[in-house]
């Protein structure tokens, strides 16, 4: 029995050792957050590869989380305080950019200084922009366009001519003749993500915001418009409804729906069907009939941060300017391989920028790609971008249901009322 | 067979047979999916499919599997076993040796089982950092030892360890630890395979907190991993699949394991 | 209880009492009361991400006006009214059905509807997101057996998203309750039923009258477990909901906005506000107490 005791407290010595040996620290080298593996993180690993060929010690630990998941542990981290364990460099989404650079005074590393910005397209800059200072190194755009099945377009009567410079009832006239010849709807819709409305509003230059950053709902004519447009979709029944991401692609990839307006960064997905090479397209965003309103919008989109607790401020800030600043050919590189369109203008001279692309029947999508890019409107994404944003996804299902488009506006005013004092 | 009781036996079987199935049928659903390619899982396939080893092949190739599945385990095991010994020397204790005070402790850590984690998040993150234990595996384990429900389950099961057991042993002399080691550990075995079971599963399926704290891809889990792969713009589902299938291995392993003891300390705890 | 009598023997019981119960209040007083009274300290602050300041009541007048916390409040209170009471009537059904000892493969069954609990919360979600999806399997099935002639609109409409939240989250816990019914009437002497079956007294009859009564203590045991998880239902909802772009309601109409799920979209998706975040937390501790006090109350009653 003695024996079987010595044998018990032995084991319990033994797990007590193995729990201090948990607390091991590791290694330090310049740390990156960010959260696609087939995306950013490849990118950002090419960018350092880039670097470590003129800077032979240059060491990067890309680590990856869901994209959530790296918001929750950056917030996390800035509200308590602890620098410990805290990245060098994080990516963080456009549209929450001024809430982070807002709420956590200090935390990030001004860039202006180091980086010229007059070369990348001017609402990237704008939106990292606080108090005249510059705190981003802007990466991917999320610059819109409208890709559509050139088939399904063909056996309702159009040409390819026709979609160049579409209105949104144009849009509408020929969404409903398509279901009429082809039995297809004209896109997919997830009434739980107000993505289109975003789309459409900043095409009029509008936000949920003015300019000072106070909300702007019930008297917003952007806004207004987009939700507008929203509803007669939705009226005229030519959407497929989904409900999520995967749900979304399967619609337009399997050719269930004849078209998709969406940021650049699906053209890859888009592509991913080989079968459908040649029958696809892409033109300009339909364009709302607004003073200001142009055929060229944004969705989605990322930028560069660098922490200012990191020990490896200045390394941090030379590497992102030396590549994502500088080198044209790595913008090429990553068009190419990642289907990543950067925000800044001059890759546009680079050779994969200049290609036309087989699979959307010789056009020269990157190029034009490259112009909208150059015209988006520059908007205030404000601090509350996501809080109206859930409170418009919100109110969609009673717009679809046929509540009047003022009615919403004014729920959606109440709600956030609330929300952003 | 009277038709009555015929009848009888086909709606009880009957309804069994569709609730275990409906139980299973997503384990086979995510079987179905790891064999299949992205393409035809998004499509809504059914069937099985020709992709499995691609599937299998491209996990092994983004995932260190080693690594995070012995992070899992390390955490899983290491707070199992912490949390069966501190937790059932505070049911033994909390029961056997009772007091006014100690009754009013344990009603305050049964009260703490109704506070959500997601309040206690910003305060804990706040303690681990001046700890110097972020991204440590033990800042994950920590917070998980002291647990008011295994507690409260040990306490449940305590009610029904022989008191003729303890007598005796105290006339022989024993001290109170060695009676707890050598008596009632070894007579609460199936209590320990319950308990085991239950916290075991707790641990390796745990998200939020290990997700907050661990910073480095070194320090993963299994369960991180999957989360993050599903979650790219781009989620390559049939990978996803076999990360699931693999992340609910363990569990369903310890589970098969240990189910006999499990059902009978679950016996104990509801006396 | 053991009977103490001399003062030495009292002392040597309370030293003994104290170190075993030690490390535990030890580990919690540390890893749970100093959380829980630093974030019931911010839930007296205002203001936005770290720039926080001493609000005083300013949070409860905030939340007294706040529509996405009726909203968060009533969902919970769905969730809780019917899901609770179906799992657990599920489970005491099934638990019934499989106590019977000439039933066979009852390992089998047994084992199979608790195997639901051990799965990663992760994968759980990708599961029945891509089970429900419009043109997915529940649907097809649905249709191919005749149930339904439309597809049901699970992701998309606020009522069925509902809908298909209680059933992801009765499958994932009622095997677990019903493992608990079961092994408090295996406790239960088989002598009782004879008795009641020979004088006539029929299966329905016994399982109301006989099993139920003496299940109360679990019964209890269970409706207060599941009461908590369900007020703090989280893991479920959050994971089912997402997957669309930034922003993005909790589901259609915000169908399966929780309390947990409000809490954290308070802290990590909106402006941060982690005073508020915590006084939202606060609520459900307050609902939970006052329910769970209520169910202790009326299962005193009829003692």
């Amino acid at each position: 029995m003695n024996c079987s005791i010595t044998a018990r407290i032995g084991a319990a010595a033994f797990l007590g050792a193995s729990l201090l040996a948990l607390t091991a620290a590791e290694a330090a080298k310049l740390t990156v957050w960010c959260w696609d593996p087939n995306f950013n993180v490849a990118i950002m690993k090419e960018a350092g590869d880039r670097y470590a060929k003129t800077h032979p010690d240059f060491k990067l630990d890309i680590v990856d989380f869901a994209k959530i998941d790296v918001e929750q542990k950056l917030q996390t981290g800035l509200a308590s305080g602890v620098a410990d364990g805290m990245p060098d460099i994080v990516l963080i989404e456009d549209y929450g950019a001024q809430k982070y650079l807002q709420s956590f005074p200090g935390a990030f590393a001004p860039l202006s200084d180091k980086v010229d910005y007059k070369g990348f397209a001017p609402y990237k800059v704008q939106l990292a922009t606080l108090d005249g200072k510059v705190y981003s190194m802007p990466f991917d755009s999320g610059v819109t366009g409208f890709y559509y099945r050139k088939d399904y377009l063909a056996a309702a009567g159009y040409k390819p001519e026709d979609v160049q410079n579409l209105t949104w009832d144009k849009y509408l006239e020929i969404g409903k003749a398509i279901e009429a010849k082809t039995g297809k709807k004209m896109l997919a819709l997830d009434p739980n993500d107000a993505g289109y409305v975003r789309i459409i509003m900043q095409s009029a230059g509008s936000w949920y915001f003015d300019k000072d950053g106070n909300a702007n709902i019930t008297g917003n004519a952007g806004l207004k418009a987009a939700l507008d447009v929203e509803a007669k979709i939705m009226k005229a029944n030519i959407y497929k409804p989904v409900a999520g991401w995967n749900n979304w692609v399967g619609a337009f990839t399997s050719g269930d729906v004849a078209s998709v307006f969406t940021g650049v960064w699906i053209t890859g997905t888009v592509k991913s069907q080989a079968d459908q090479a040649g029958k696809w397209g892409v033109a300009p965003l339909p364009k709302l009939d607004l003073p200001g309103a142009v055929a060229a919008s944004n969705l989605g989109g990322s930028s560069w941060y660098v922490l200012s607790a990191s020990k490896a401020k200045d390394e941090a800030i030379d590497f992102l300017n030396d590549v994502y600043a500088k080198d044209i050919d790595f913008y090429q590189k990553i068009l190419v391989e990642r289907g990543a369109v950067g925000s800044l203008l001059a890759a546009r001279t680079g050779t994969a920028y200049s290609s036309n692309d087989a699979f959307f029947g010789g056009e020269p999508i990157w190029q034009n790609f490259s112009k909208w890019l150059s015209e988006v409107p520059s908007v205030n994404y404000g601090v509350f971008t996501n809080e109206v944003d859930s409170a418009i996804a919100a109110n969609l299902p009673s717009l679809g249901k046929g509540a009047s488009v003022d009615d919403v506006l004014k729920a959606v005013d109440a709600q956030v009322k609330t929300q952003i004092q | 067979m009277n038709p009555l009781r015929l009848l009888r036996a086909t709606v009880v079987y009957g309804f069994l047979s569709v609730m275990a199935f409906l139980s299973v049928f997503p384990f086979l659903w995510m079987a179905v999916g790891a064999t299949n390619a992205t393409a035809d899982i998004i499509k809504g396939k059914v069937g099985f499919g020709d992709a499995l080893a691609t599937n299998v092949g491209s996990f092994f190739a983004q995932v260190h599997v080693g690594l995070v599945f012995w992070n899992s385990a390390k955490i899983a095991i290491l707070s199992t076993v912490f949390t069966l010994a501190v937790s059932s020397l505070a049911g033994y204790g909390f029961e056997i040796f009772r007091s006014p005070a100690k009754e009013r402790l344990y009603r305050a850590i049964l009260l703490t089982l109704m506070v959500p984690f997601a309040a206690l998040m910003i305060p804990l993150f706040m303690m681990m950092g001046k700890a110097g234990l972020i991204n440590t595996h033990l800042a994950v384990l920590l917070p998980t030892i002291g647990s008011a429900f295994i507690i409260f389950y040990f306490r449940q099961s305590t009610k029904a360890f022989p008191h003729e057991l303890r007598d005796a042993a105290r006339v022989d002399g024993l001290k109170e630890w060695q009676i707890f080691l050598l008596i009632y550990v070894p007579v609460m075995r199936s209590t320990y395979a319950a308990a085991f079971i239950i916290v075991f599963m707790t641990a390796w399926n745990s998200y939020l907190w290990p997700l907050i704290v661990l910073q480095s891809n070194e320090m993963k889990t299994i369960t991180l991993v999957v989360s993050s792969l599903a979650s790219a713009y781009y989620p390559d589902f049939g990978v996803v699949m076999v990360g699931a299938t693999l992340a609910t291995l363990p569990t369903l392993i310890v589970f098969f394991a240990m189910q006999r003891q499990f059902v009978e300390g679950m016996l104990g705890s509801v006396k | 209880m053991t009977s103490v009598s001399s003062g030495a023997q009292r002392k040597r019981f309370d030293v003994n009492g104290w170190l075993f119960v030690g490390p535990a209040l030890v580990l919690i007083a540390t890893f749970m009361i100093v959380p829980i009274l630093h974030s019931l300290w911010m839930s007296f602050q205002q203001g936005r991400g770290m720039n926080l300041t001493f609000g005083g009541f300013a949070n409860f007048a905030k939340l007294w006006n706040d529509p996405l916390f009726l909203t968060a409040l009533t969902n919970t209170s769905v969730f809780f009214v019917v899901q609770v009471p179906i799992m657990l009537a599920l489970a005491l059904v099934m638990a019934a059905l499989l106590n019977d000892p000439n039933l066979r493969c009852r390992g089998l069954f047994r084992t199979a509807i608790f195997l639901p609990c051990v799965t990663s919360l992760v994968a759980y979600s990708v599961l029945f997101k891509s089970m429900f999806v419009t043109d997915g399997i529940v649907n097809s099935t649905l249709m191919t057996v005749g149930l339904i002639g439309e597809p049901i609109p699970w992701m998309t409409d606020p009522f069925w998203f509902k809908v298909m939240v209680i059933v992801a989250i009765t499958w994932r816990w009622t095997g677990y309750n019903m493992i608990f019914y079961l092994a408090a009437m295996q406790n239960i002497d088989r002598s009782i039923y004879e008795a009641a079956r020979i004088d006539g007294v029929p299966t329905a009859a016994r399982f109301a009258f006989l099993t139920v009564p003496m299940l109360k203590p679990v019964i209890l045991f269970t409706i207060v477990t599941s009461t908590i998880g369900t007020l703090q239902l989280f893991d479920e909802v959050a994971n089912l909901s997402s997957g669309a772009a930034a922003g993005g309601a909790a589901g259609p109409s915000n169908a399966a906005l929780t309390l947990s799920l409000y809490i954290y979209n308070l802290t990590f998706r909106f402006m941060p506000s982690f005073g508020y975040a915590a006084l939202v937390s606060y609520v459900i501790v307050f609902l939970v107490a006052v329910l769970s006090f209520l169910q202790f109350y009326v299962a005193r009653e009829r003692d």
